[in-house]
């Protein structure tokens, strides 16, 4: 009896690993994009949830391949984060001084806009491909949720894709930040704007690439995520894109390490939590967490002394 | 000079005029008009006011970020629903208690938040908002959970019957005229100067000598307070609490009121939130768009409109000219 339920508990905490990973292929995108611009972007999730809807329809009128259909959404992404950017965080880097890089009202005007431009797009959304949850096709459904198991523990096909685009794109990124010009120039302008500038770092071109960068990776897991979870809606990307935010938080804000593995730390703790308490309440282990870390430790977990939080 | 003669005057034309609108115009027209529907529209209306009017305490003065204000309005309610319904207790109690409880809370969470600036006070407020959002939704054994309390009492203060359309609309607009009263009190005056200083560099305003950490708490619980009083009245008018009521997306509303209007002004909060609440009800007809409607409003708000409306300048020596009350050290009001 007692290994029953031990393999039991040990499938609750392989669950809770794949939904920490989906909470960590949100995250990613997120700490790169405030990392270099300081702000949060608020229309992460929707970039996710674009990705994920630019997939279905690539799937419903096309049929590609694999490859193929992650390069569209992958292409999707990149457009969306461009345009966002474009939108929500260009008009607001017309000055260029210190003091207003830096000035509350300048972050939080971008805070606001990126909000405002997430509540169009996702009421957009709605307006166009309805509210309610749209199924995957089956043929590509059942792809990624074939059962394997290994000895006693069911593993899903898409918790292993899922592993192993986590694994990619982390590592992906890590070999842009620290191989090439581009991400030199990424890590320029993150730590600082000004100075970067003076350097003949262009400022413009390297935050677009950032958005294209980050919004690309977002929309990627968008697809994967609908994939695996079978089903896409207007609001797929809030609950995510909230604990991803968290996880970038707790992870410091501009540590992607540390954000990955907080968003596996999240979802195991919510598996565990499942264990105890009935569903609803573990969606509280997060905001919880949050708390708890800007309380007791306002840099994060694993972030770099920063100058005030 | 002219201030001087203008502070004379006790009630300043402006304030009789918005009076005159409020008590006489709109209750006349809407009797006239004789819609259930457009009643309640003004009654909303009238509590999102008192909702942007505290907002704007926090956000627009005291330069603090809230992206959890509709928890501490959705407490509020359900403090009014379940003492109303639970203890039988009248408006006149459950009005008052709701504030205060809603108060309270709103001391609790400020205490540990407080020392935390820009977003990460707003990630935190978000956090907080939530988890009272799962609290009122799972506490099902207190707050009924997903179906909500229903048959709340109307309101019938010491057993006067102001149920009826036209009388529960003048009593909402007495208190949110209370609340505007107390806000632009809070707003222009020394107080309001010290707010404003720990809006614009909160290290600055600790070297003067100001007690930020103070200040911050107890702006906060005032316009917690006023959150609770709203949303106790929202129980009433509606006669029905919802959990999905008090969520994330009404934060944002309110927020965005407050934006549109005009951060740091008192009108502008008013304003801010008539417009978010009436132009997606004009549009009705084009289809169920309201909150495409505040998402465009807003952005194209921020973008062209940075100040607001109303914004705070323009309220400032809006107030100044009406009131004439510049530099009255004996009246405690002044903003230089």
């Amino acid at each position: 009896m007692f290994d029953r339920f031990d393999i039991f508990f040990v499938q609750q905490l392989v669950n809770g690993f794949s939904v920490g990973l989906v909470y960590a292929l949100v995250a990613i995108g997120f700490t790169l994009i405030f990392g270099v611009l300081n702000v949060v972007n608020f229309a992460h999730g929707e970039i996710y949830m674009i990705g994920a809807y630019a997939g279905l329809m690539a799937l419903i009128f096309l049929a590609p391949p694999w490859v193929a259909l992650l390069l569209i959404v992958l292409a999707a992404g990149i457009v969306a984060g461009v345009l966002l950017e474009r939108a929500a965080f260009k008009p607001f880097r017309r000055f260029r001084d210190e003091a207003s890089l830096k000035s509350k009202a300048m972050r939080e005007s971008t805070l606001l806009s990126s909000l405002a431009v997430s509540i169009i797009v996702r009421e957009a959304t709605e307006k166009i491909f309805g509210a309610d949850m749209r199924p995957i096709p089956r043929a590509y459904a059942n792809a990624l949720q074939e059962p394997i198991l290994i000895g006693e523990l069911a593993v899903a096909s898409g918790q292993l894709v899922i592993l192993g685009a986590a694994i990619v794109m982390f590592l992906t990124l890590q070999f842009i930040l620290f191989r090439t010009q581009i991400g030199l120039s990424i890590r320029a302008v993150a730590a600082n704007p000004l100075g970067a500038q003076y350097v003949g770092v262009n400022v413009d071109r390297t935050v677009i690439a950032t958005f294209a960068i980050g919004s690309g990776m977002g929309a990627v897991a968008g697809i994967l995520i609908g994939l695996y979870q079978g089903t896409i809606f207007p609001a797929m990307g809030f609950a995510p894109g909230v604990k991803a935010f968290v996880a970038m938080v707790m992870g410091g804000l501009n540590s992607i390490p540390g954000a990955v593995i907080c968003a596996i730390f999240l979802g195991v703790s919510e598996a565990v939590a499942t264990e105890f308490f009935a569903q609803g309440w573990a969606d509280l282990v997060a905001y919880l967490f949050l708390v708890l870390t800007l309380i007791f430790f306002p840099t994060g977990l694993f972030g770099a002394g920063r100058e005030r939080v | 000079m002219r201030g001087a003669n203008v502070s004379d005057r006790r009630f300043p034309p402006l304030a009789i005029a918005l009076g005159a609108a409020i008590f006489v115009l709109v209750p006349l027209g809407l009797s006239l008009a004789d819609s259930g529907y457009f009643f309640r529209l003004a009654i909303v209306t009238l509590i999102f006011s008192i909702l942007a009017l505290s907002m704007q305490l926090i956000t627009g003065v005291a330069g603090l970020l809230s992206l959890g204000h509709a928890a501490i309005y959705g407490v509020g309610a359900y403090t009014a629903a379940i003492l109303s319904t639970r203890l039988g207790l009248g408006p006149l109690l459950t009005i008052p208690l709701s504030g205060l409880v809603s108060g309270l809370l709103g001391i609790a969470l400020a205490l540990p938040t407080m020392r935390l600036v820009s977003i990460y006070f707003a990630v935190a407020t978000l956090g907080l908002g939530e988890m009272i959002y799962v609290t009122l939704l799972n506490w099902v054994s207190f707050t009924e959970g997903p179906l909500g309390i229903g048959n709340i009492p109307p309101l019938r203060p010491l057993g006067i019957d102001l149920s009826g359309p036209l009388a529960t609309y003048l009593f909402v607009a007495v208190i949110t005229a209370i609340a505007a009263v107390i806000v632009h009190r809070c707003t222009h005056s020394y107080y309001g100067n010290a707010l404003r200083a720990v809006r614009e560099d909160d290290q600055c305003a600790d070297a003067m000598g100001l007690n930020v950490v103070r200040l911050k708490i107890e702006v906060f619980a005032i316009a917690c307070f006023l959150a609770g009083i709203a949303g106790a009245l929202w129980a009433h008018t509606t006669g029905y609490v919802n959990p999905g009521d008090f969520r994330f997306a009404e934060s944002i509303l309110i927020l965005a009121m407050v934006v549109v209007g005009g951060l740091g002004s008192v009108p502008g909060a008013i304003i801010g939130a008539a417009l978010l609440l009436l132009l997606p009800e004009a549009l009705r007809a084009v289809g169920e768009v309201r909150i495409l409607m505040v998402g465009v409003v807003m952005f194209l708000c921020i973008l062209f409109l940075p100040r607001g409306l109303f914004g705070e300048v323009s309220a400032l020596s809006l107030a100044r000219r009406q009131l004439g009350a510049a530099w009255q050290q004996d009246r405690g009001v002044g903003w230089r």
